[in-house]
């Protein structure tokens, strides 16, 4: 795993698509709310975040996460996450990230997911 | 052509709040739709919402809060609206408590538009509203926080119970540690028993260099310094970093190994310090991941025990096929022979050799040490005799062969006693070599016992040495035994030793097959219960009585 958290994004339609390789702590929150920011800027409707090569998360991260997922939320947009470690999956439960957002496991769902329609 | 009717005041107000309520429930972040509800009422092009934060005015807007300059918020603050350099500033109060300021850029130099005390009252409640909102989700934050912790000790356990893997079960530790005291780096280190090191882990950065692990001294709780960039924390230089924590992963008698996190993170990139939470929450971790180390490390001891005793077996079953599996049948010679290991593989070795004109040679050599060493030098004697026992010119000759044979090859430095005979059963006439074994009893038929002893030192043992050859004559019906020390050297519960005044005394009554078969029944019963640490062989070789 990366010392420092490294994001890289791919837009495929109105999703954006953001992989993380690294601790998710201020650092690696602040680089993922700024590429987050910047597709939504360009429009994007919804996130999903590829948590695979992540194995640590720590409160400062999950605020920052919480902070973009309230922007994508305030746009009416969907915010999803695969890839999770089981301890992350359970963090991010406990920590009421997946009331709003959707946890997937793999990328393909995700993106399938925040792409249907909701109801 | 109809006049259309002119708007009145009222309707103009209540339409301009409609527009209000609109835009302030409207879509986007609250500061942004605060501020555009500002322009609207107050006709301003621009303008920006400032809230206070943990005493420190943050400027909010489109993107991430940002902390605002220097007096960009003149402060002390007067009382109410005022205007200061063109721009219009509203407080935002709520039930008699500031919770931001509302700055009206450009405001035109008019007297106060109507509506502001009206807007004051509202963005306020709202600001003020919103403000306890997220005080609330802060607070809600923090007790999940809590929980994640609690739920994390409780997962910890479930998980590091069942995790073998000493190097799983430390990342699974240090992540934890790391994740929960929002620690920017982390470093986990464990020791052998031997106090070297085992297993260095660091994320994030090192937090101390692993051969300086060791001589740490961390005090139950373990230690707090908020000051690490400052100077050495329990006497040790930390690598860089600001503030760090540590404990110590220990069992009762033993350190384990050093858990150290350090630089805890604030969202405003402050490195904050660690608390007496924060090195209890890591005490925790640290006494968990101490009980199933301790469990790894017990079940790595036992698969390794057990991969030793696989090997041991195997070469336990190799040795066995080293030992002739039939006693050689040669006219005029009553023979019995048998090893008895006291553990899977051990360090005897006996052996016949068939040679032309009827003679036959025999060994029995006992090696230094046990297991598996001792079995691949006895596998190397076995090699060597086999091979030199045709090319060799003499007894002696054969031996000196044989230790320059395990001086080359041998690839354990042992040595081993030996005794090799070359009889001519017609004649009864032996020459033999004893390489410090010893000494082999001779009962003649009169009953007398002849002692024959070592002529020279063990193979193996120094570089060019010779050994003497000896001979003497097996009349008929004498009888010659050769043993290794595990026969006269078994002990009883006392301590004492069989000896070869037992040995010879059983040497009188049966053939040589019912002689070895009381030997050993003789020294089983000696030792009774005893644990014998040493290989048994005995080999014994009677010439017939001349027939008439």
């Amino acid at each position: 795993m990366s010392e420092s958290c490294k994001v890289s994004s791919e837009r495929r339609g109105d999703v954006a698509l953001l992989w993380t390789d690294g601790y998710i702590n201020n650092q690696g929150g602040e680089e993922i709310a700024r590429e987050a920011y910047s597709h939504l800027e360009q429009g994007a409707r919804a996130l999903v975040l590829n948590l695979e090569k992540t194995r640590i998360v720590n409160s400062i991260g999950i605020s920052i996460l919480i902070e973009v997922l309230e922007r994508v939320m305030d746009r009416k947009g969907a915010l999803a996450f695969c890839g999770l470690t089981p301890t992350i999956d359970k963090t991010f439960r406990i920590m009421g990230l997946a009331q709003y957002a959707r946890i997937y496991t793999s990328q393909d769902e995700a993106i399938r997911g925040v792409s249907a329609p909701t109801a | 052509m109809t006049v259309p009717a002119p708007i009145s005041p009222a309707t103009r107000t209540v339409d301009l709040w409609k527009r209000v309520g609109a835009v302030l429930g409207g879509e986007g972040p609250l500061p942004v739709r605060v501020a555009e509800a500002a322009l609207l009422v107050t006709g301003a092009r621009d303008a920006t919402l400032y809230l206070r934060e943990r005493d420190a005015w943050i400027r909010t807007g489109e993107n991430l809060a940002e902390g605002a300059a220097p007096e960009e918020v003149p402060e002390p603050l007067p009382p109410g609206v005022f205007r200061r350099e063109g721009d219009l500033w509203i407080p935002l109060e709520a039930e008699g408590e500031l919770h931001g300021m509302l700055r009206i850029l450009d405001a035109p130099p008019a007297e106060l538009p109507e509506n502001s005390a009206m807007l004051a009252f509202l963005l306020g409640s709202l600001v003020g509203a919103h403000r306890l909102s997220r005080q609330v989700r802060e607070a809600e934050f923090e007790l999940k926080a809590r929980l994640l912790e609690l739920e994390s000790l409780y997962d910890l356990g479930l998980s590091l119970g069942g995790q073998l893997d000493l190097s799983a079960l430390a990342d699974e530790v240090l992540f934890r540690s790391i994740s929960l005291t929002d620690a920017g780096k982390g470093t986990l280190i464990l020791f052998e028993e031997s106090a070297a090191v085992l297993l260095a882990r660091s994320v994030g950065g090192e937090v101390l260099a692993a051969e300086d692990a060791a001589g740490w001294a961390l005090p139950e709780g373990g230690v707090i310094n908020n000051a690490a960039a400052a100077g050495p924390t329990a006497g040790m230089q930390l690598g860089t970093c600001e503030k760090c924590l540590a404990v110590a992963i220990s069992v009762p008698g033993r350190r384990l190994g050093v858990l150290a996190v350090a630089d805890k993170e604030s969202r405003d990139g402050r490195v904050l310090d660690f608390s007496a939470t924060d090195a209890r929450l890591l005490s925790l971790f640290a006494n968990q991941a101490a009980g199933a180390i301790e469990t790894a490390r017990l079940h790595k001891d036992a698969i390794e025990k057990e991969r030793f005793e696989r090997e041991l077996e195997l070469a336990a079953a190799i040795q066995r096929e080293l030992l002739p599996h039939d006693l050689p049948v040669v006219p005029g010679l009553e023979i019995a022979a048998r090893n008895v290991p006291t553990r899977q593989v051990g360090g005897d070795y006996f052996d016949f050799f068939p040679l032309s004109q009827g003679r036959l040679g025999f060994i029995v050599a006992d090696v230094s040490g046990k297991g598996v060493p001792a079995a691949l030098l006895v596998s190397t004697v076995h090699a060597a005799v086999h091979l030199q026992i045709d090319e060799a010119k003499t007894v002696a000759d054969l031996i000196g062969r044989i230790d320059r044979h395990l001086q080359r090859y041998a690839a354990t430095r042992k040595f081993l006693t030996c005794f090799f005979g070359l009889l001519e059963p017609d004649t009864g006439q032996l020459r033999y070599v004893s390489a410090g074994h010893n000494p082999a009893l001779l009962r003649h038929r009169s009953g007398e016992i002849e002692q024959v002893r070592a002529t020279g030192v063990p193979l193996g043992m120094f570089p060019n040495s010779t050994w003497k050859e000896e001979s003497l004559v097996i009349a008929p019906g004498d009888l010659l035994c050769v043993y290794s020390d595990g026969i006269t050297e078994a002990l009883d519960a006392s301590d004492e030793e069989f000896g070869l005044d037992r040995l010879g005394l059983l040497l009188g009554a049966g053939s040589p097959s019912e002689i070895c078969g009381n030997v050993f029944d003789a020294v089983r019963a000696f030792a009774a219960e005893v644990p014998q640490y040493d290989d048994q062989t005995l080999m014994l070789l009677r010439r017939a009585d001349r027939v008439g």
